[in-house]
């Protein structure tokens, strides 16, 4: 029911923005949404109820929010940083209240009838998801690997053919085969290396699934220029907030263990665990 | 970046205050619960966004005080980015060729002096 398409709008129209979605509680109800920015633009962060769930809402200027602005808008680094950490930071603030199922990043209804009455339609999947994070939280989890050291200080015996008492002459025959021998050399180990690492990141992952409610592995990033350590592991858990320390633990645990750099980041809202399991 | 908060018991709040861009775009821009809006905002999936934007560096901040602001340079992020490397290229050889004159000059005068000095020894 996407009523887009090219709809005659006044240039003071405005839209509704939905951040989140929880229960109609009284605490929800209450909740004090006052020093919450929300999106640029927009008006005071406030609450919208909905039957028995109540949405975090902001009124917005409709025309900063059409699919043409939030083209340019995703391809400017600062342009989708400040509006990402906008909406992170209201669905954080909702879930600080109760638990609170987070919308993704510009879900825009016309007006407020045209929001309550989707949720409404949708209200059993709402609450389906409210209860499978009730009293959870989602914790990122990035295994790193030491990068490979430069070629030059892999061991001698990676080079097959260092001759006689090892006195490099000038290039001699088969200075080219040396040459490629070492090449290889390094590729293997490199190689050996990178499946050591797999395997680090495959057995922390096996082990943190262990206590959680929920896993989903999420790509993992390249490593940016100058950066000597390779991302191995993205993944990010559903972790019962009883287990919390049971994860610090583990983890702790895992470091000294494996020698590999493990980052922990959270408690966050459960993001990754609202969507049809 | 391990910004914990031990809080005990009740809902788990805020993600850390210092989290980076790209996990959170991870995960605000995941489809979740899939939802209709009313207007249709085509948001590229995270991997495509991390193409463009190259966004895996830890965070803003942190690439900052690393120097690496990379992104605002790189020619295939922007059409200025690209314009900017022939300049800088342009920037760089003439700084170069500054240097190596001066070096040369430097010298030259060097062995001027030690030329006096050592009675012709260059």
């Amino acid at each position: 029911m996407t009523h887009s398409g090219p709809r005659a709008q006044a240039p003071d129209a405005s839209a509704t923005y939905v951040f989140a979605v929880g229960r109609d509680t009284r605490a929800m109800k209450t909740a004090d949404l006052t020093g919450l920015a929300g999106m640029p633009g927009g008006e005071r962060v406030r609450l919208l109820t909905c039957g028995t769930l109540t949405a975090v809402v902001q009124t917005v200027p409709a025309a900063d929010f059409t699919d043409e602005v939030w083209q340019l808008r995703l391809s400017d680094r600062q342009e989708i940083e400040r509006y990402a950490r906008a909406h992170h930071e209201v669905v954080s603030a909702a879930a600080a209240i109760g638990p609170a199922v987070p919308l993704p990043l510009a879900t825009l209804y016309h007006d407020d009838e045209r929001a309550r009455r989707v949720l409404d339609d949708e209200a059993a999947r709402f609450h389906g998801a409210l209860k499978r994070i009730a009293h959870h939280a989602e914790w990122g989890v990035k295994v790193y690997a030491s990068h490979a050291p430069p070629e030059r200080q892999d061991p001698a015996q990676n080079r097959p053919v260092s001759t006689g008492a090892g006195r490099r002459e000038a290039p001699a025959a088969g200075a080219g085969l040396a040459y490629l021998n070492r090449k290889r050399g390094v590729h293997e180990g490199r190689e050996r290396r990178r499946e050591e690492a797999m395997n680090v990141a495959q057995s922390v992952d096996a082990e943190l699934r262990e206590i959680a409610a929920a896993a989903r592995r999420l790509r993992t990033h390249d490593a940016a220029p100058g950066e000597q350590r390779v991302h191995t592991l993205n993944a990010t858990y559903l972790i019962a907030a009883d287990r919390t320390d049971e994860l610090m633990r583990m983890t702790t645990a895992l470091r000294e263990r494996t020698g590999a750099q493990i980052e922990v980041s959270g408690p966050w809202v459960p993001y990754s665990f609202v969507g049809e399991v | 970046m391990t910004d914990l908060d031990f809080r005990q018991g009740g809902q788990p709040v805020p993600g850390p205050t210092t989290t980076n861009l790209a996990d959170i775009l991870e995960r605000v821009l995941d489809k979740g619960i899939v939802i209709a809006g009313d207007i249709k905002i085509d948001l590229l999936d995270i991997e495509l966004l991390t193409i463009r934007l190259r966004l895996f560096v830890a965070s803003v901040d942190t690439a900052k005080k690393a120097g690496i602001d990379w992104w605002e340079n790189d020619p295939a992020l922007s059409s200025r980015a690209s314009r900017n490397a022939l300049e800088d290229e342009n920037r760089e050889l003439r700084e170069r060729l500054d240097a190596l004159e001066a070096a040369t000059e430097t010298q030259a005068a060097r062995d001027d002096e030690s030329g006096k000095k050592e009675d012709g020894q260059t």
